[in-house]
This record gives C-alpha cells, sequence and structure tokens, in this order.
C-alpha cells in the first residue's frame, strides 16, 4: 500500500549506510557472483541482446546498510585523465560517484567512464587461462600455460634467437607495467617491442620532439580555457575526448574564443565550431602550408619569437611561397578567402593553440603533418603561454606513460635512444653489467638497431628471411594488452597468424586475436591469459598532459585474472630473467609492488623528469585533488602536502621528489622561473649548424642567472660555469663513478646523473637542465626536413602524384617500404577509377580502440549495436542505397570487402565515406562469433575497417595510414 | 520545496551518451531500456544540435493525465514517479509523453507491455519499506541522499543540467548571456509551459 | 483520485553543485572581446515545431521510437484523454440511456399488435445466434473493459481502491486484449452472412419516412419490412462499420508502433476510443429495443423463433418472402434454411 513517505524516513540507503548500519545481510564477492549468475557462465548462451527479450541479471546492486568505502582510480578509456570514484561495498564494486574534486574532469565522464564499473562486471571477460587444442579453446591452468609459453619460447630463442620474439605492449598498463614490460624484452635481448603509440601518435612524437624537445601535448586540456582561438585539425574531440570538450567548450563561451574545426567530416566537434571547413583527407600540410602563406604574406607573424626561439624558418618561408591559394584549393579543396579568415584568426587573435589527434597523425606524411602544425605554432609565436601550444590529444589512458618509458622500437624508457650511451645508462639503474645486456642480444648492432613497428608485424612473418634485416623472420609474438583489428591490412595479417609458431594474448578479453586465430587456422600453441584492468591493480599513469595519476585497486579480480605486474612476474621467472628484474623491486607472493616499479623508474628517468614524482608525491596529490585550480592546476603554495605542485606533477619534473619541482605545466613557458614549472625550447640538437647558432637568443626563463641560450647541463658545462661546487659530497660519490665508467668526468650529464645533483645545481641557478635551445622549423634528420605535401599512397587525385610523390622506397625498421611501388601501381592501374571513394577511419564515443573490452560492456553496446559506413546522400542515392541497409565495402587491396549498414549522412562530403575501427569479429561477411572462448564473445560484433586499409608507412615511424584510402560502396 | 527540472542545453551537448551510461549504471537499467536517450537534430549539417532527453517531469504530466489506473504521482519536489504495483503496461503513457520517456519491457501486444519503467529523476520509487526492493524496481534514490541524478552530475560538458529550475534557469541564462546565443531550452514549452527567457 | 506525494530531502549539495556547474573563472582579458555567433546556424526548437510540427532527429539505438524527440501532440493526446474522450463518452452513454428512457416513458413497451398467434416462425438459426451471441458477449466483455479504461479510475478506483482497481484492469486488459479477437471473427462473419439483407431495399425510404412506426403511440403504424428493417441494418451497419473501425484501430494498438509512428498510435486511440463509445450507445439501444423495448423481439435471437404475428407486423415483406418460398404455408419453425 502507497503511502505518504515523510522526509526522515526518505533518507536511507547510503547515507544510512555510511552512517552505521551494520547489521544487514552482507554479501561478499562470491556470493554476489553467485547470486548474479557469473559463475554458472551468466548469459554467456547469448549471442546478442535484443531489444525486449532481456532483463539482464543484476550485476552488482547496491547492498542497503552495508558500509561503503570510496576508492579512486582513473579511467581507462582515454588519455583526459579523468578520475573514477568507485563505491565499494564487501569487495563489490556497487556504485560510481561523480568524482567533482578531480580538475580534470570535475565530476564529469562520457560514455565510457560512466560505465566503466561494468568494464570491469562484464561476464563476457577472460575468466580463466585457455588454450587452442586442435583447434578449439580449453581451459588450462597459470602454470601449464606459464610453462608452454615459455618453453616454447625458449626454443624459438636457441632456434632463432632473440629478434624472432615480437613484444606487443599496451598503452593500457600502468607506467609500473609498462616499464617491467620494456625491461623484460631488453633483457630478452630485442627491440622488436611496441605498443598502441605506433598506430596512435608515434607520429606526433617523431615530429614534435624533432621540432622543439619533447613529442608531447605542450600545455594541458585546462589550459585550453585561456585560449582564444583553437584550431582543430584532425581531431574529433566530441566523440575521442568528451570529457575535454568542457574545457573546450567553457572556454569558447567565456571567452567569446573561435573555435575553428577543419576535417574531411562534419564531426559532432564541427557541430560547435564557429568556423567549419571540409578538406580533402591527407592534405593536412598543404592546409597548413596555404595558411601560412596568407601569414607571411600579410606579415602576420611573430618576428620576436621566430628570431629568439625558432631556427630555420626561413626554409619554411621558400617553401610556403609554392602553396598559393589556388594551389592549396586545388589540392585541399578549401577556398582561399575561408582560409585566408582562419589563418587571419590563428595569427591574430591570440592566445591560439592547435589541436589534433589521429586526424594528422594516421598518415604516411604523419610525422611531417605533425612538424607543419608545431611549425604554425612557432611562425606565430603560440607556444610557451597560456592558451596556446600544441595541444596533441593522444588516445588511451596511459599511452603518454607507455610512449615515454619506451615500449617503442626506437628507444630504451624515456627517450634514451638505444645507443651504447643509453644502454650503459640503464645497466646502470638496473644494476645489470653492460656487456651482459650485450649478451643478450644477437649482436651489439641489433641492440643499437630500431626493432619492427607493430604495423609490421605480419610482414616480419610473412615477408622471406633475407628481406628482414635480422637473423630470422618472427616466429612468435607475445601480445599483452593490443587490438589486432586497430592495425591495417587485416586480410594480410591473418596470414601472419597463420605463420606463427607461438601467439600469447594476454588481456581481459580474449579479443579479435582469438577469432582471427581461429579463422588463420591455428590449431595449438595459442595461448590467452586472462589480465586483471587497471580497476583491479594499482599504479600510476599519465593522462595526454603529461599528468601522472595513481590509481588505486577498486576490486580484487573475480576468477583467475593475474594483474600485469604477476604475469611478467611468472614470465621472467620462467625465462629465467627475475632476477634482473626484480633485483631492486621488492615481489610479494608473485607481484611486484609497483611503488617500486615506479622508485626505479625515479632514478633513472632523468631526461624526461620522471624523477620527481615519487608514489608518495602521487598519492598526495590524489588525496588533495580538490586543492588544485581548474585553469593553472597548480596547488596553493602554502599547502603542506602538495604546495605549488602542479596536478599530477606533469614531466617534467626535475631532480629527486626532494627537491620538490612542482611539474610542468605549460612546456617551454619562459615566462616562469624552472622551480615554477618554466622552461625553455630543448637544446637537444646541438649548439650550432652551418655556422648558425641553436641556442636560445636574448630569451630565457624568468629568473635565470644565464640571460641567453645555453647547451644542456654536463659536468664540464657546470665545471666551467664553477656551479660545480655546488654539488654535495655525496652527489659527486655517485657522479664520480659514473664519470669514470664514461671515460671523463665532464661527460656526465644532467640526463645521466643517477644522483640529480646536476639537475638540483641547474635549476638552483634558475637555469633549466637540458639547455636552452631553439625550436627547429628545419628538421635536417627527417626525411623532409621541410614539410612537403605528398599525395596519399591510394589517392583519388593521381594527377597530382606526379607533382607530389610520395617518399621513395627504402628500408626503414628493417623492412622494406614500398610505398612509392605501390602508390605508382595503383595510378597505372586506375584503381581510383574501381575505387572511387575515399574512405577514412576514426572512433566513435562509445567504443575504444579495437573495442573489444567496450563492446563487451552491455551498457555501451546496446548503444552501437552495428558497424556501418557513412555515405552522402549523393552517393547512396547514385547507388541504390538506403539508410540503414546493408552495404559491401570493397577495398582497394586483397580483394577484400566487408560488410556493413550504410549510415546515409552529410556528415561526410561526396566521395567520402567513413567507417568506425572498433569492429571486428566478422570477416569478409562472415560471423566468427563461435571463434571465441565460449561465454567470451563480446556482445556486438562487426566488419572491421581495418579489412579494408591498406598499405602505406611513414617512413620515420612505420605509421599506417588508415585515414585514407580508397573503397567502392555497393548495396548487398 | 524546490521544483526539480532538467535543461539541456544543446549548445553543449556533444551526444556523447555519458548520461545514458551512467542512468545504467546508477540504475541497473536492462538491455532495451532507455530511460535516458541523446537525439541528434540536422545530423552532419550546420546547425546540427544534439539533445538528451528522458522524462522531464512535466507540469500537470500526460502521463499521469492519460493513466487509466491512476498510477503516477508527483513529488513534492515536482517529480514525476509511479507505481509499478499498479501500473497495467497500457502504453497509454507513452502515447500521451510528448519526449518518449516511458519504456516498456517488451514490445509487446496480447498479454502485456510489462511494467513501464522511466527516469525516476533518481527519485526511484514508492516501496518505502525495503530498499533493495525499490532499486531493483526503479533504481537508485539519489535525491534522498541531497544528490542530483547521475546524468546530470556525470554529463561530459555540464550540458545536461538538473536541479531546482529557477536555479537552472538561471545558470542557463547566464551562459546564453555570456556566449550571446542559446538555442532554447528544449522541451521547456511542452514540459513546463514556460521557457527561459534571455 | 489520489495524489501521493514524497517529501524528499534536498541537502545543500545539490544548491552547491548547481552553482559549480555553470560559474567558471573567466580570465580577465576576455571581458572585450567581440562576439562569434555559431548560433547563426543552429536549429531552434520553435522553428522546428512549426515547420514540423515535431522534432525528430538520429538515434544509435535500434528503437527508432527514440528518434522522436518530441512530439508536442502528445499533450493533445492527454487533453483528449482527460476530458474530450469522457464527454463524448458520457454524453453518448448517458444520453442514450435518456433518450431511451424517454422513449420508454412517451412510448412504453411497443406490444405486438395483433397479440400472439401461437403460430412460430424461424427468423434466426443456430448459426447465426451462436454468431450473434459470440460477438455480443464479447463487446460487453469490451464495452466494460474498455470503459473501465476510461471512467474506471473516476467511478471504480475510489470504490475499490488502487491495488485491487490496478489488479481488475490488469485483467480486464487482458480480456480486452483476448476477447477482441472474438469479436473480430464475429463481426466478419456477420458481415458475410447477413450482408445481403441489409443490403438498401424498396421498403427503407417508407420505414424512414414513419420512423418504422416507433413514434405511433396508437402501435397502428407497421411500414413494411424485409428480413432486417431499416433500424436494423442500421445497427448492423453501425456493428459492422464500427467493429471494423475499432479491429482496425485496435489491431495497431495491439501491436504498438507496427504500422505507424507516434501520432499514428494516437490516431488509432482516437478511433478507438472515439467509435468505441459511440457503439456503446447504439449497442445500448439495440439491446434496449431487443429486449425490453419490444415485446417478442428477444426470442428472435433467443429462442431463434418469432411469433407469426410480431413477424408480420415488423417484417411483413419477409413473412410474405418465407410463405412464398414454402407455398403460402406458414413454415415450420423447423425449417433449416429461412433465410435463403
Amino acid at each position: 500500500m502507497l503511502t505518504k513517505r515523510k522526509s526522515g524516513q526518505a533518507s536511507r540507503t547510503r547515507l544510512q549506510a555510511l552512517t552505521g548500519g551494520l547489521a544487514a545481510a552482507s554479501m561478499d564477492r562470491r556470493t554476489f557472483l553467485r547470486r548474479s549468475g557469473l559463475t554458472a557462465g551468466g548469459l554467456a548462451s547469448l549471442g546478442a541482446f535484443h531489444l525486449g527479450t532481456v532483463k539482464a541479471a543484476d550485476i552488482s546492486p547496491p547492498q542497503p546498510g552495508v558500509p561503503i568505502e570510496l576508492k579512486k582510480s582513473i579511467c581507462t578509456h582515454c588519455s583526459v585523465g579523468c578520475t573514477v570514484t568507485a563505491e565499494i561495498q564487501n569487495g563489490v564494486w556497487t556504485g560510481q560517484e561523480p568524482s567533482w574534486d578531480s580538475p580534470f574532469n570535475r565530476g564529469s565522464h562520457c560514455a565510457k567512464g560512466a560505465s566503466v564499473r561494468e568494464l570491469v562486471h562484464s561476464d563476457r571477460r577472460l575468466k580463466y587461462p585457455m588454450k587452442l587444442v586442435d583447434g578449439q579453446w580449453e581451459r588450462t591452468t597459470w602454470d601449464e600455460a606459464i610453462n608452454g609459453i615459455g618453453d616454447k619460447l625458449l626454443e624459438i630463442r636457441k632456434k632463432s634467437g632473440p629478434e624472432s620474439t615480437y613484444w606487443m605492449g599496451s598503452a593500457k598498463f600502468s607506467n609500473e607495467g609498462t616499464y617491467l614490460f620494456r625491461k623484460l624484452a631488453a633483457l630478452w635481448g630485442t627491440n622488436n617491442q611496441d605498443h598502441q603509440a605506433r598506430i596512435c601518435h608515434s607520429t606526433t612524437v617523431a615530429g614534435v620532439a624533432n621540432t622543439w624537445g619533447y613529442g608531447a601535448m605542450t600545455n594541458s586540456y585546462n589550459d585550453i580555457r585561456n585560449s582564444k582561438t583553437m584550431l582543430v585539425l584532425g581531431g574529433n574531440p566530441a566523440e575521442a575526448h568528451p570529457v575535454a570538450m568542457q574545457h573546450l567548450l567553457e572556454g569558447k563561451e567565456l571567452n567569446n574564443a573561435n573555435l575553428i574545426v577543419m576535417d574531411p567530416r562534419f564531426t559532432r566537434t564541427a557541430a560547435h565550431a564557429t568556423e567549419y571547413a571540409r578538406f580533402r583527407s591527407g592534405t593536412d600540410i598543404a592546409l597548413l602550408w596555404g595558411m601560412l602563406w596568407h601569414i607571411f604574406e600579410n606579415g602576420w607573424e611573430d618576428k620576436e619569437f621566430i628570431a629568439q626561439r625558432v631556427y630555420g624558418m626561413d626554409e619554411v618561408r621558400k617553401e610556403v611561397a609554392k602553396y598559393t591559394p589556388d594551389e592549396v584549393e586545388t589540392i585541399t579543396g578549401v577556398p582561399g578567402d575561408q582560409l585566408k579568415r582562419i589563418a587571419e584568426t590563428f595569427a591574430t587573435q591570440k592566445p591560439a593553440t592547435i589541436i589534433w589527434c589521429m586526424g594528422q597523425t594516421h598518415h604516411t606524411v604523419g610525422t611531417a603533418n605533425t612538424r607543419a602544425s608545431c611549425i604554425l605554432c612557432l611562425a606565430t609565436g603560440n607556444v610557451g603561454k597560456p592558451g596556446t601550444g600544441a595541444n596533441i590529444f593522444r588516445g588511451h589512458d596511459n599511452v603518454q606513460g607507455a610512449t615515454d618509458i619506451g615500449l617503442d622500437v626506437v628507444t630504451l624508457p624515456f627517450y634514451y635512444g638505444l645507443t651504447e650511451g643509453a644502454w650503459k645508462h640503464w645497466g646502470r639503474v638496473w644494476e645489470i653489467p653492460y656487456n651482459d645486456l650485450v649478451g643478450q642480444f644477437s649482436s651489439k648492432e641489433l641492440m643499437e638497431t630500431p626493432g619492427i613497428p607493430l604495423t609490421r608485424w605480419f610482414d616480419s612473418v610473412s615477408l622471406a628471411k633475407e628481406d628482414i634485416d635480422q637473423p630470422d623472420i618472427m616466429r612468435s609474438m607475445f601480445v599483452q594488452g593490443h587490438a589486432s583489428n586497430s592495425i591495417t591490412r587485416i586480410p594480410e595479417s591473418i596470414e601472419g597468424l597463420a605463420g606463427l609458431e607461438l601467439l600469447v594474448v594476454a588481456d581481459p578479453h580474449p579479443t579479435t586475436w582469438a577469432s582471427l586465430a581461429v579463422k588463420a587456422g591455428r590449431k595449438d600453441n595459442t595461448y590467452l591469459l586472462p589480465v586483471c584492468t587497471q580497476f583491479e591493480t594499482s599504479g600510476s599513469r599519465v593522462a595526454s598532459n603529461r599528468a601522472l595519476q595513481w590509481g588505486e585497486q577498486i576490486v580484487a579480480p573475480s576468477f583467475e585474472q593475474k594483474d600485469d605486474y604477476q604475469v611478467l612476474y611468472l614470465l621472467s621467472k620462467k625465462l629465467g630473467l627475475a632476477d634482473w628484474m626484480f633485483k631492486n623491486i621488492k615481489v610479494e607472493g608473485d607481484r611486484p609492488v609497483p611503488e617500486d616499479v615506479l622508485r626505479e623508474m625515479n632514478r633513472g628517468s632523468w631526461s624526461t623528469g620522471y624523477c620527481g614524482q615519487s608514489p608518495e608525491r602521487l598519492k598526495a596529490h590524489m588525496r588533495n585533488q580538490h586543492k588544485f585550480d581548474l585553469l593553472t592546476l597548480r596547488a596553493p603554495k602554502d599547502d603542506p602536502e602538495v604546495g605549488g605542485d602542479y596536478y599530477g606533477l606533469p614531466w617534467p619534473c626535475w631532480g629527486k621528489p626532494e627537491i620538490r619541482h612542482p611539474g610542468t605545466s605549460n612546456l617551454y613557458s619562459t615566462g616562469l622561473h624552472v622551480m615554477d614549472g618554466g622552461s625553455p625550447f630543448r637544446a637537444r640538437f646541438g649548439v650550432e649548424r652551418n655556422g648558425e647558432t641553436l641556442l636560445a637568443e636574448g630569451s630565457y626563463t624568468n629568473g635565470s642567472e644565464l640571460t641567453d641560450g645555453y647547451p644542456e647541463f654536463t659536468m664540464a658545462v657546470l665545471q666551467k660555469l664553477g656551479w660545480d661546487r655546488d654539488l654535495t659530497a655525496e652527489e659527486l660519490s655517485v657522479i664520480q663513478p659514473i664519470g669514470d665508467d664514461m671515460g671523463d668526468i665532464g661527460k656526465v650529464s644532467w640526463s645521466t646523473d643517477l644522483s640529480g645533483g646536476i639537475q638540483r645545481v641547474a635549476l638552483r641557478h634558475g637555469c633549466h637542465p637540458y639547455g636552452n635551445g631553439k625550436a627547429r622549423a628545419l628538421a635536417w634528420n627527417l626525411p623532409d626536413p621541410v614539410p612537403i605535401h605528398r599525395e596519399p599512397i591510394y589517392t583519388p587525385k593521381v594527377d597530382l602524384v606526379a607533382k607530389y610523390p610520395t617518399y621513395p622506397d627504402a628500408k626503414q625498421f628493417r623492412l622494406p617500404n614500398m610505398g612509392f611501388s605501390v602508390q605508382k601501381a595503383a595510378v597505372d592501374n586506375g584503381t581510383a577509377k574501381s575505387f572511387p571513394i575515399i574512405l577514412t577511419t576514426g572512433r566513435l564515443v562509445e567504443y575504444e580502440g579495437g573495442g573489444e573490452e567496450t563492446r563487451s560492456n552491455r551498457w555501451l553496446a546496446e548503444l552501437q549495436q552495428d558497424m556501418f559506413v557513412e555515405i552522402n546522400p549523393d552517393d547512396a542515392a547514385s547507388r541504390g542505397i538506403n539508410d540503414g541497409g546493408w552495404v559491401w565495402v570493397s577495398g582497394a587491396e586483397n580483394n577484400v570487402k566487408a560488410k556493413v549498414k550504410a549510415l546515409v549522412t552529410e556528415r561526410v562530403g561526396k566521395g567520402v565515406a567513413f567507417m568506425p575501427f572498433h569492429f571486428g569479429g566478422w570477416f569478409q561477411g562472415e560471423d566468427l562469433r563461435t571463434n571465441y572462448p565460449e561465454g567470451t564473445d563480446p556482445y556486438v560484433l562487426g566488419e572491421s575497417a581495418n579489412s579494408i586499409t591498406t598499405y602505406g608507412y611513414d617512413p620515420a615511424t612505420g605509421m599506417q595510414e588508415p585515414k585514407v584510402t580508397l573503397c567502392q560502396i555497393a548495396a548487398v | 520545496m524546490a521544483r526539480m527540472k532538467f535543461l539541456c542545453d544543446a549548445d553543449r551537448c556533444i551526444e556523447c551518451n555519458a548520461c545514458v551510461t551512467a542512468c545504467k549504471n546508477e540504475n541497473d537499467v536492462p538491455w532495451g531500456i532507455n530511460r535516458r536517450r541523446v537525439v541528434t537534430v540536422n545530423d552532419g549539417k550546420p546547425g546540427e544540435r544534439s539533445v538528451s532527453m528522458a522524462c522531464m517531469h512535466c507540469t500537470d504530466a500526460p502521463c499521469a493525465a492519460v493513466c487509466p489506473v491512476d498510477c503516477f504521482y508527483t513529488t513534492a519536489d515536482a517529480v514525476v514517479l509511479h507505481s509499478k504495483d499498479l501500473c497495467i503496461g497500457c502504453g497509454y503513457c507513452f502515447y500521451a509523453c510528448p519526449f518518449g520517456a516511458p519504456q516498456y519491457p517488451r514490445v509487446g501486444n496480447f498479454g502485456s507491455r510489462g511494467k513501464m519503467d522511466k527516469c525516476t529523476f533518481c527519485a526511484a520509487g514508492p516501496e518505502q519499506d525495503s530498499p533493495e526492493i525499490e532499486y531493483q524496481k526503479y533504481g537508485a534514490n539519489r535525491l534522498a541522499e541531497g544528490k542530483l541524478p547521475l546524468c546530470a552530475e556525470m554529463c561530459s560538458t555540464k550540458s545536461l543540467l538538473a536541479g531546482d529550475g529557477e536555479i537552472i534557469a538561471e545558470i542557463y541564462k547566464e551562459r546564453v548571456t555570456q556566449r550571446g546565443y542559446g538555442s532554447g531550452a528544449w522541451g521547456w514549452r511542452t514540459a513546463y509551459r514556460e521557457t527561459v527567457g534571455v | 483520485m489520489r495524489i501521493w506525494s514524497l517529501d524528499r530531502l534536498i541537502s545543500p549539495v545539490v544548491a552547491a553543485f548547481i552553482l559549480a556547474l555553470g560559474l567558471l573563472v573567466a580570465p580577465a582579458w576576455a571581458q572585450n572581446t567581440t562576439a562569434n555567433a555559431p548560433a547563426a546556424q543552429a536549429v531552434s526548437e520553435q522553428q522546428l515545431l512549426d515547420e514540423l510540427g515535431k522534432i525528430q532527429g538520429r538515434i544509435t539505438i535500434p528503437d527508432q521510437k527514440a528518434a522522436t524527440l518530441q512530439q508536442p501532440q502528445g499533450r493533445d493526446y492527454q487533453s483528449f484523454q482527460r476530458s474530450t474522450l469522457p464527454w463524448v463518452g458520457a454524453v453518448a452513454i448517458i444520453g442514450m440511456l435518456l433518450a431511451i428512457a424517454l422513449f420508454f416513458f412517451i412510448r412504453g413497451r411497443v406490444r405486438t399488435q395483433a397479440g400472439e398467434s401461437r403460430q412460430k416462425i424461424l427468423r434466426f438459426n443456430a448459426l447465426e445466434r451462436l454468431m450473434h451471441w459470440t460477438t455480443a458477449t464479447a463487446f460487453i466483455v469490451l464495452a466494460i473493459t474498455g470503459l473501465n479504461l476510461i471512467f474506471g479510475r473516476r467511478l471504480v478506483l475510489p470504490l475499490i481502491g488502487p491495488e485491487a482497481f490496478s489488479t481488475w484492469s490488469s485483467w480486464s486488459k487482458y480480456a480486452h486484449h483476448f476477447v477482441s479477437w472474438a469479436f473480430m471473427l464475429g463481426v466478419l462473419v456477420m458481415l458475410v452472412v447477413w450482408v445481403w439483407y441489409n443490403l438498401p431495399d424498396r421498403y427503407d425510404a417508407n420505414w424512414i419516412k414513419s420512423a418504422g412506426g416507433l413514434l405511433d403511440k396508437s402501435n397502428r403504424t407497421h411500414p413494411p419490412a424485409g428480413r432486417f428493417n431499416t433500424g436494423q441494418k442500421l445497427v448492423f451497419w453501425s456493428v459492422v462499420l464500427g467493429g471494423i473501425s475499432l479491429s482496425v484501430s485496435g489491431i495497431y494498438m495491439l501491436f504498438p508502433f507496427a504500422f505507424t509512428d507516434i501520432n499514428g498510435m494516437q490516431t488509432a486511440q482516437y478511433v478507438h476510443a472515439i467509435i468505441g463509445v459511440l457503439m456503446v450507445a447504439v449497442i445500448i439501444a439495440h439491446i434496449y429495443i431487443g429486449t425490453l423495448g419490444m415485446e417478442g423481439a428477444y426470442e428472435a435471437m433467443g429462442s431463434g423463433t418469432v411469433d407469426l404475428n410480431w413477424a408480420k407486423e415488423h417484417h411483413s415483406a419477409w413473412v410474405e418472402e418465407q410463405q412464398e418460398k414454402v407455398g403460402g404455408r406458414t413454415p415450420p419453425h423447423t425449417a433449416a434454411e429461412p433465410a435463403e
């Protein structure tokens, strides 16, 4: 019977629980699992839900009267770094609350963040280790799996050498997991180790670092609130970084700022733009040079900034002169007067920032694209001040950290590279003799040679031994936390899967590796290891703005999942590397302690300034989130725990934790003292070139004792300045042996001094450890020192190929890159006639990456139940295609086609199609649902866009080209 | 007492669907039931706007007026709730609702479409004796804890506002004044027979 | 009618959150900048409503109903359900009852003028009676359960309380859904079996002119009629056409959104409800005249046979026709096929 409820009674449930309702029947994790049917397979038998048929099991209802514990971790779905506040009852994650205190998300989430609880509870997760036996998935044990994997790895190592095992790691690791994975690959003896950054921002890192020192977002999401002009070129934050849009839109509203969106697609971001320009995919450089043409023509550039802080702008000027408005319109399709308006806005309505994501990076010219963007900032003086900079939105929650920690074919952790000096540095940090490290490799040469990028893993299996610059082809692969369907050329990767002798996939979900492995005909030597999500372990992760945040373990894993640390411990023990791996890292049971891992990183990461972020400081930041300012991200200086710090101690955070460097919120801000996060451009490229100085002229950070450019700090520089006297005896006692090792104490630098003394002394004098250099508009070490427009491999504008061909064929990263030949063949064969539609790919807000985990989340999966292709109404009409109808999309290579639904929309222009890249589990119209171990198939499956994408690799990084290829679409 | 309302600032909404999954999360709403959804108008064209929509908790609620069994009631905060014990699943409220809020477990024909389900403004329903049953039937009761609906609290761009009508109207007005444009308080005229004058 | 209200506890957290939403820190230089006009192209709600009547958009979930963002027509439906329909229903039904009462008061029961002949004539065979009574029973169930949806909340709920009323309404809704098929079948069979007799014929004009003799207090006017007189034909066509309308609109409602959109569903409701109450009124009249209102009429559908004198008075042409068929003799009541 309904009765009037009195307000006094209304305050119950959680409130009551908080105030101490104790006796209520408690439900522990096991009970809850039993009740929700998870232990019995739950909803496993259902393929996919259909409207009106299902009342899903109540996975984890709140438990009235049971005390609630609040725990904080970080969302695992993009790089904004949203804090997730979890409510835990009896070890069960029963609710999510807004994280009001986080200056990043201020309570907000996107569809993914608001549903991460289900990510953990999803009954579609991998629960037990599995292996293929005669082509069937069978449950196995951890012991059996690790032994089987280890024996096979060692066998292959014996037969083919360490280079024949591919270590594919993950941007989903915590920093500590990344570090262990990187260290394991190094100790195993190969540089064939990589992660998602390859297909994400590898081109950004290469392009941007080669411009001004570090290849990361210069400012922060929050700082965009200060911008007067925001130029989004190659990004769709409304879908990829929704919470970032809070900062963009609020900034736009409060400052009446310009939000300019240039994109081949009218995106959800474009819908909020003050100016939108549609251009042809793959012509970013022409577009940027077109803008610069107007800027130089009208004198809108920042001449003083260029003179003081930029090297080689004259070379750029020469190149830009070729990009007249007419030429640019021909290449890009953007009318000259609109581009002039955009250029003027960007150059004159300051501060201006340029924002990009995969739209610029996913190209054969990705590195050059990002350089051109940086050069636009440099030319207009839009770097190093609030509201300016290259705000590069990274993809995964820890792709920045994983990049920094060198889960990358070209470098050891923290961008030390692969030189002998780098190996020696890490040998000192790890306390492993250099010769022992060399002994792990096939040769010292290969030890110092970049490995094979993950975009080409299957080529390294399928190509002939002679075509690959290493002793043998790839024979085994260990994948921990990476999708297979996010890599282009899937038909060829299926062949690669068939060719591997061993495939191991360690992941919370079986992923498309599992379904494609079975499709490829694998019968055995294929393992699936169930891994924890980041919510079931602890560790630090780096947001796009370089800020580190410590995530607590929210709940323990429910089944036999182990966290990344445990998996890597068990494996390295089996491989006989555990003693080296964990020499200075405490292992509790089979779990290395992440705090200890971070401390070891702190001890070696001087080059990038990961040295000041001790676990204690990071945890203090999480406790004191509410103290950080929304605009500056800084805590009040008088705070006892986090006083003066920038939130998350965004790297570089110099020196030892004790010197309390606050981190660097906006890179290259000369207006601040170095101890307030100020910094000049990094003197990374020497002191002069061809008689021209590479050091800053008349520009220096606030309060610097050196009032001009200066090189990076070494002992020799300190000695010259007489500042070596400021080093303590303790510091010297560390520096001296390093100097002995190097043969000259003067060579010990800010980045190799394990005492932190050189950094401390430089900072004390208001100077920056890495020197005070100029940014490079001209990067002589890159394929195009000044970016030039080059047509995509598969272009519809074949007439432009002669003038703007792609890079010549060459061998890169141990493999041939045949882009030029492929482009030429496409032109000669008239591919653009048979495949007249430009295909571009991108992200949906509901899903992430390869999408298996998000498609296994029922709350998200419900929102996007079908793979689709966006097609313009005109193209649809001429092909008899209806909105929502099935179509075949055929690709320009491999005679491949994909069956998807048509989404007829003006988001894409005529002659352009768009496919989201998160789907998988179908191939050429065939549903591979039965290829998954029983009960682990995601709710939603679909064709992968990367079945259709084609050849094309950036010469500097091996980046694939999924943002532009050609296709044809026909109604089914 | 406060007069609770929703207001979606369409000039902020980016169709990220956080409101949708936050609702699912907080209330454990099953597959196929969409208490909240985001609709994009003029998709792909200049002038495109997305609007998050759920029960608006109307003044003189049409659902309540047409319910043959009178299962709706309005709380002192003007939240429109209903009793699933009384609901007979006739579907009339869906025909009456200007916003498509009522949801039914089954597509339905002869038997029953099941008990209607809709946004409760995170104020649950009329089961004061058993929080478990109340949660199972209606979801969480955040209002009772002094919290607002999770959809609005978690909105990625602070587009979706929830709370006392006068306060959220004031916030919206302030925004419109500051930025100089606003496509209006969507649904207010129909739901509340008033709009936010700017 | 009851209104339940819940008092809720609203803490200052609510207000604090609300304030936090919008009021932000702006850099000082933000004040004196020129305004952009990104809203210039934004769609306005009012404009969309003016042009299209409702607002439709794109949605990613499969439920395409959800793509309708707003349909203010729901408010029209609300006022229809809340006032139009109950008023129309009440006026039609109470009006009919009053008319009948008035008729009864003035005219009294219509007697067979010639008295009973003790001779019976078969008027409706078993199949016809089965058909009639099936349809009639179904209709009564449908009428009661249907009227319950309109008036139950106002009339019954206060008497028996919400739980009992809900239980009753729930069952009555099931009954309405399932019994409807019997009604639909009945109407169709009726149409097939009786349509021939209900086509207009030469007697109709006269019958209408003299109002079937119903208004003749002396009871002497008996205009000739075939098997069905014009009044019965009107009932027949009301039942058939009304029944078909109810069936079609009912099927729309049994399969919501299978054939139409939200506005179509509302229209189906409008049609179903209005035709429904009007038909209830017609059937009330039909019941009256077939039972209380006319001596001897009930037997036609009751036993199937009627007194010859009654038949002669009300269906003289039919009686003649029947007698011709059997050679001038009064047909025995066992005649198998009176209609042929």
